[in-house]
């Protein structure tokens, strides 16, 4: 195995440093470097945007969520990307109009035009940089800990995060936009490839889908139900993921930044199809894979099951492009997520463009150390950080739909209103507030509170 | 197709796409501790879940036809 990993990684690492020389050469200005030109067709803009929004989470968290809280795992996930599709529609075309208008380098900068106000970009940029650094840090340390498992006597667990923090910084900071998109179309091929694989491998091992969810049912029935063993999948919890996932291509730069860049209306809806079908494709396996845990291996802990599930279990060549394909699906997404944050960095300053494009590059460089040290510091729980992350950046929604769809500034009201939502959340994360209000979980009950009030504020200045 | 009947055809889109959710997590969908019946082998939630999903993106297709926005080429 190690062997094929040698030769893939040789390979994958070759290809990075083509797309990121290739894309520095055609790279002319500032437009260039942190929007890729802004003229993204069809099938590259599918597949950064899925590369992006599927990771090493992917692979990694959902068999794992899976194998311990059942197949309600599906409506966390591929349902509410379903819906998530559906709103790119209405979103995609709001938010394109809007930048037709006023311009766009950031969405903290379209926020400050909006608003006509500096501290809704200042208060987007915070909500952003707070949760999505956690996101990067989880993506960097589930990839870490996987290599540390494949390799024992390589290298520590930290000196993986810090060879991967250093690969996805150099083709970012030379290539830009441009070069991060051409590695998101390889790695979600590749994801998408080697997901069915194990899946089907996993499968097969029963004979037939039937007679893996008999086994499922003979060692743990509630797994095929909701709320699943752990009680995990109740209604308000699935209802709150289904929210704040919908809203991510609205709070999550990297996201927002790939509709703007499409070449047009109609190929940014066409897009959106395509993301939904791919959802569906990514997600299914990684059931199998997590239903086949669920029988083999109830028991082990998380990274066991991994290891034994990706990599001891297969053939050398594709243990090799599990490897290889984790790799590649962490870095697509993290290195989207903290050039996002250059970006937003970049659109909440103003003066020479040379002197801004400098200073956005420092701040990509700092934000990938931030997200170093919290990987070494997070827990191991992907999935579950990954939805705090959604909900953290959830909590600017209603701020963000109420700028971009009003035709008049919107009042400081809600920028507030937004500041001190974040706070709570934050508050009741570190356990200062208490995570539910009676019977209802507080993410819930903030982003409704918000998103009403945000509404009737909407509706009275309208 | 008029912009007009765009317009009625993307609101019922929308109604359509709105009832999908609410009906989704209702005990119709998610009925507790419950798995049958089964289809191809797979408990009742995933395999109405996994339909809902590709109700989902076919609304979003018939969206990408019927949806009044003009393009905002640049």
């Amino acid at each position: 195995m190690t062997t094929w990993i040698i030769i893939l990684g040789a390979l994958y690492l070759g290809m990075l440093a083509f797309v990121a020389t290739n894309s520095f050469k055609k790279n002319k200005n500032a437009e260039d470097y942190l929007l890729a030109g802004s003229n993204i067709g069809l099938i590259l803009g599918f597949l950064t945007f899925a590369a992006t929004l599927f990771s090493t989470f992917t692979l990694l968290g959902m068999p794992d969520f899976f194998r311990i809280n059942g197949i309600g795992a599906w409506i966390f996930l591929a349902v509410s990307d379903g819906g998530m599709v559906f709103l790119i529609l209405w979103w995609g075309y709001h938010l394109r109009k809007k930048v037709a208008e006023k311009g766009f380098n950031g969405v903290a900068g379209l926020l400050i035009k909006c608003y006509q106000n500096k501290w809704a970009g200042y208060v987007s940029f915070a909500g952003v940089f707070l949760f999505l650094v956690p996101y990067v840090a989880i993506q960097i340390r589930g990839i870490a800990i996987f290599l540390t498992a494949v390799f024992p006597d390589a290298m520590p667990f930290w000196g993986w995060a810090i060879a991967i923090v250093a690969i996805m910084l150099t083709y970012s900071e030379i290539g830009g936009l441009k070069a991060i998109m051409h590695a998101d179309a390889i790695q979600g091929l590749t994801l998408l490839i080697v997901t069915w694989i194990i899946g089907i491998r996993c499968v097969d091992y029963f004979g037939n889908l039937e007679n893996m969810f008999d086994q499922v049912e003979a060692v743990n029935a509630s797994l095929l139900s909701t709320p699943g063993p752990t009680g995990l999948f109740n209604v308000q919890f699935l209802v709150a993921s289904f929210l704040v996932i919908l809203f991510i291509p609205v709070t999550q730069p990297q996201l927002t930044i790939r509709l703007v860049i499409m070449r047009n209306l109609k190929t940014t809806h066409m897009m959106a199809v395509a993301v939904g079908i791919f959802a569906i494709l990514i997600i299914l396996p990684t059931a199998f894979i997590g239903m086949y845990g669920a029988v083999r291996y109830p028991d082990l802990a998380t990274a066991d099951f991994l290891s034994r599930v990706l990599l001891y279990e297969q053939p050398d060549f594709i243990a090799a492009i599990a490897v290889v394909g984790l790799l590649a699906a962490g870095l697509s997404t993290t290195d989207s997520q903290i050039f996002a944050l250059g970006t937003e960095v970049r659109s909440l300053l103003k003066g020479d463009e040379k002197k801004i494009l400098s200073i956005t590059r420092y701040s990509i460089f700092g934000f990938a150390v931030v997200a170093l040290i919290f990987s070494v510091l997070a827990s191991d729980q992907l999935v579950m950080l990954a939805r705090v992350s959604f909900a953290g950046t959830a909590m600017l929604a209603p701020m963000i739909l109420t700028g971009v769809l009003s035709k008049k500034a919107m009042g400081s009201e809600i920028i507030i209103a937004t500041a001190m939502a974040l706070l709570i959340f934050i508050l009741s994360l570190l356990g200062v507030v208490p995570s539910e209000i009676g019977p209802v979980r507080l993410d819930l009950l903030l982003l409704i509170l918000l998103g009403a009030f945000s509404a009737i504020s909407y509706q009275l200045r309208k | 197709m008029s912009s007009s009947k765009k317009m009625t055809a993307w609101r019922m889109l929308i109604v359509c796409a709105f009832l999908l959710t609410i009906v989704t997590f209702t005990p119709l969908v998610i009925p507790k501790g419950v798995f049958e019946p089964k289809l191809f082998g797979m408990p009742y939630t995933l395999w109405m879940t996994i339909l809902i999903t590709m109700l989902y993106v076919v609304l979003t297709f018939i969206g990408t036809k019927v949806h009044p926005g003009k393009d905002t080429d640049k």
